[in-house]
């Protein structure tokens, strides 16, 4: 008998009150996989991750996480005016434990540290959370998301404004989260990045494609999430399409 | 004596501070008001940091017409208070998460609408008179072990909240949406903050009256977010600053013979503005972002 997916959605219909968002998504995921959601803004990506975080009830169909996953919001939903060192930030992965009417542990806060040291962020352990630049503070709550020690994470949009020393800082650490055997959902725009991951879900009100990468991101798939977003870099017969995709912001 | 006589002020007639604890009445007022200051400071520095500084004000406006009611049929004041104001914080949990949240609109409407039906009923029903002032700005003299019991329990509540549930309400205001997601009962520990803040707040009711119960918990927390960085250090000074306002309104209210919770708003608003004030001007000094 297969072991039953770390991630799964059957039959999702997920919206806001006005109709259905994003219909007719179905996956499965292991343990130990690593997902790449792509889709253009609007797409549905955050969407079914608050789904799968719990935040947001389907209107049909139903999702399915393994134990309590980590969660790394696309936006900013944190408040900056808090009183919290990096340090008090990592360490609130530690109330995972469910010991969170209890002080931290030293065993815990050692983890915390470790977990800073792990995102680069070791020196700026006592700095306020709000005078941390914009990669430093999507490094503090990774490392509040390792201290946390969860089997599966969700991670909308990670690299999205984050410098390049920041970005390169948490590839790493996903990669060396994979290693470990953990199961990673990552939403992202960059076509090229997605070829790494062992699935590939593209979705655009609807999902267009889930499957490994070789077989998924053919130019028909990318075309249809993407639409008149995509732009075609490189096509050769045998070889994998090339593409960038082109975001447009609504102010 | 010029100096006296150009202010207009007669300084024998000040007292002496140590006559606040030699009065029988004074001693009961403070001990009430350092036990508010432990409740008011150690909640009053969650509710600057959730934002909820309007919530605990409308929770003792909105006490106003029970306790008119109370007053005048011979009702417990302090049941009648508890009723409104659990009902009050019970009302604004549920609908915050239901997306229906009131919103600074309809607390704005609840204070008016509990003034005026407070109004109404103390000025044309019962005829309450001079008990309005009271209720509406409390009274330190005439304070009972009754209100002091009250305000013991509070504080030891207030204490206990925060030591076991400081984390979750840290963690819970930080980040609302991955709180849960840490294991963290953020909706259960939201209601329990809530609902301390509205039992201090009918605390407090004697000793500052229903418009002023916010004096204690957004003025001291306020001026010690302007010096503090992190919990621990917000938690303690948010407790002294209320200690220190409480006693010195207190000092002020028998100097100048006005009711105890006017003088220690205006005290506290005093002191926030000129500690603002101060950090704004040093930080606009040369070489201050440097320092």
């Amino acid at each position: 008998m297969a072991p039953p997916p770390a991630v799964a959605a059957h039959g999702l219909s997920l919206g806001y009150g006005a109709g259905p968002a994003l219909e007719g998504v179905h996956f499965e995921a292991a343990a130990g996989t690593t997902l790449c959601v792509l889709g253009p803004n609007g797409g549905g990506k955050t969407t079914l991750f608050r789904a799968l975080i719990g935040d947001l009830r389907p209107l049909a169909g139903d999702v399915h996480v393994a134990g309590r996953p980590a969660y790394l919001a696309q936006t900013e939903r944190t408040r900056l005016d808090f009183p919290v060192s990096a340090l008090d930030v990592a360490l609130m992965g530690s109330l995972a434990s469910g010991r969170w009417w209890l002080p931290p542990r030293r065993a815990e806060r050692h983890a915390a540290l470790a977990a800073l040291e792990r995102v680069g962020l070791a020196a700026q352990a006592d700095t306020l959370f709000g005078e941390l630049s914009g990669g430093q503070r999507r490094r503090a709550l990774l490392a509040r998301a390792l201290t946390q020690d969860a089997a599966v994470l969700l991670l909308d949009e990670p690299f999205a404004g984050v410098d390049p020393a920041s970005a390169e800082l948490m590839t790493a650490v996903f990669d060396e989260l994979r290693s470990e055997g953990r199961t990673l959902l990552v939403s992202t725009h960059d076509v090229e990045s997605a070829r790494s991951f062992d699935l590939v879900l593209c979705l655009n009100g609807l999902q267009v494609a889930f499957g490994a990468p070789g077989e998924s991101l053919g130019r028909e798939v990318l075309e249809t999430t993407y639409g008149s977003d995509l732009v075609i870099l490189e096509e050769a017969p045998e070889r994998p399409v090339r593409a960038i995709t082109v975001q447009h912001h609504e102010h | 004596m010029i100096l006296v006589y150009s202010v207009g002020m007669d300084l024998a007639a000040i007292p002496s501070p140590v006559e606040l604890i030699e009065l029988p009445a004074t001693q009961i007022a403070l001990a009430e008001l350092v036990l508010l200051a432990v409740a008011g400071g150690l909640l009053g520095a969650f509710v600057v940091l959730r934002r909820l500084a309007f919530f605990s004000h409308a929770v003792g406006t909105a006490t106003f017409p029970g306790l008119v009611v109370a007053d005048a049929t011979g009702f417990s004041a302090t049941v009648a208070g508890l009723c409104v104001a659990v009902g009050y914080a019970g009302g604004v949990e549920r609908a915050s998460h239901t997306g229906r949240a009131p919103g600074d609109t309809a607390t704005g409407l609840l204070l008016v609408a509990a003034l005026a039906g407070g109004i109404i009923l103390a000025s044309d029903v019962f005829e309450s008179g001079a008990a309005v002032d009271r209720l509406l700005f409390g009274t330190a003299i005439g304070l009972d072990g009754g209100d002091l019991a009250l305000s013991g329990v509070a504080a030891l509540l207030a204490v206990a909240g925060t030591v076991l549930l400081g984390r979750a309400w840290t963690a819970g205001g930080f980040d609302s949406v991955s709180a849960p997601l840490l294991g963290v009962p953020a909706r259960r520990a939201d209601l329990l903050l809530l609902l301390l803040v509205a039992l201090s707040a009918v605390a407090a009711l004697p000793a500052v009256g229903a418009l002023l119960v916010t004096s204690i918990f957004v003025v001291p927390a306020a001026v010690a977010r302007l010096f503090t960085r992190d919990m621990r250090g917000l938690l303690l000074w948010s407790m002294a600053v209320a200690a220190a306002q409480g006693t010195l309104g207190l000092y002020l209210s028998i100097w100048l013979d006005v009711p105890p919770g006017p003088a220690v708003a205006v005290l506290g608003a005093g002191v926030y503005a000129l500690c603002a004030t101060g950090i704004g001007a040093r930080s606009r000094l040369p070489g201050a972002e440097a320092a």
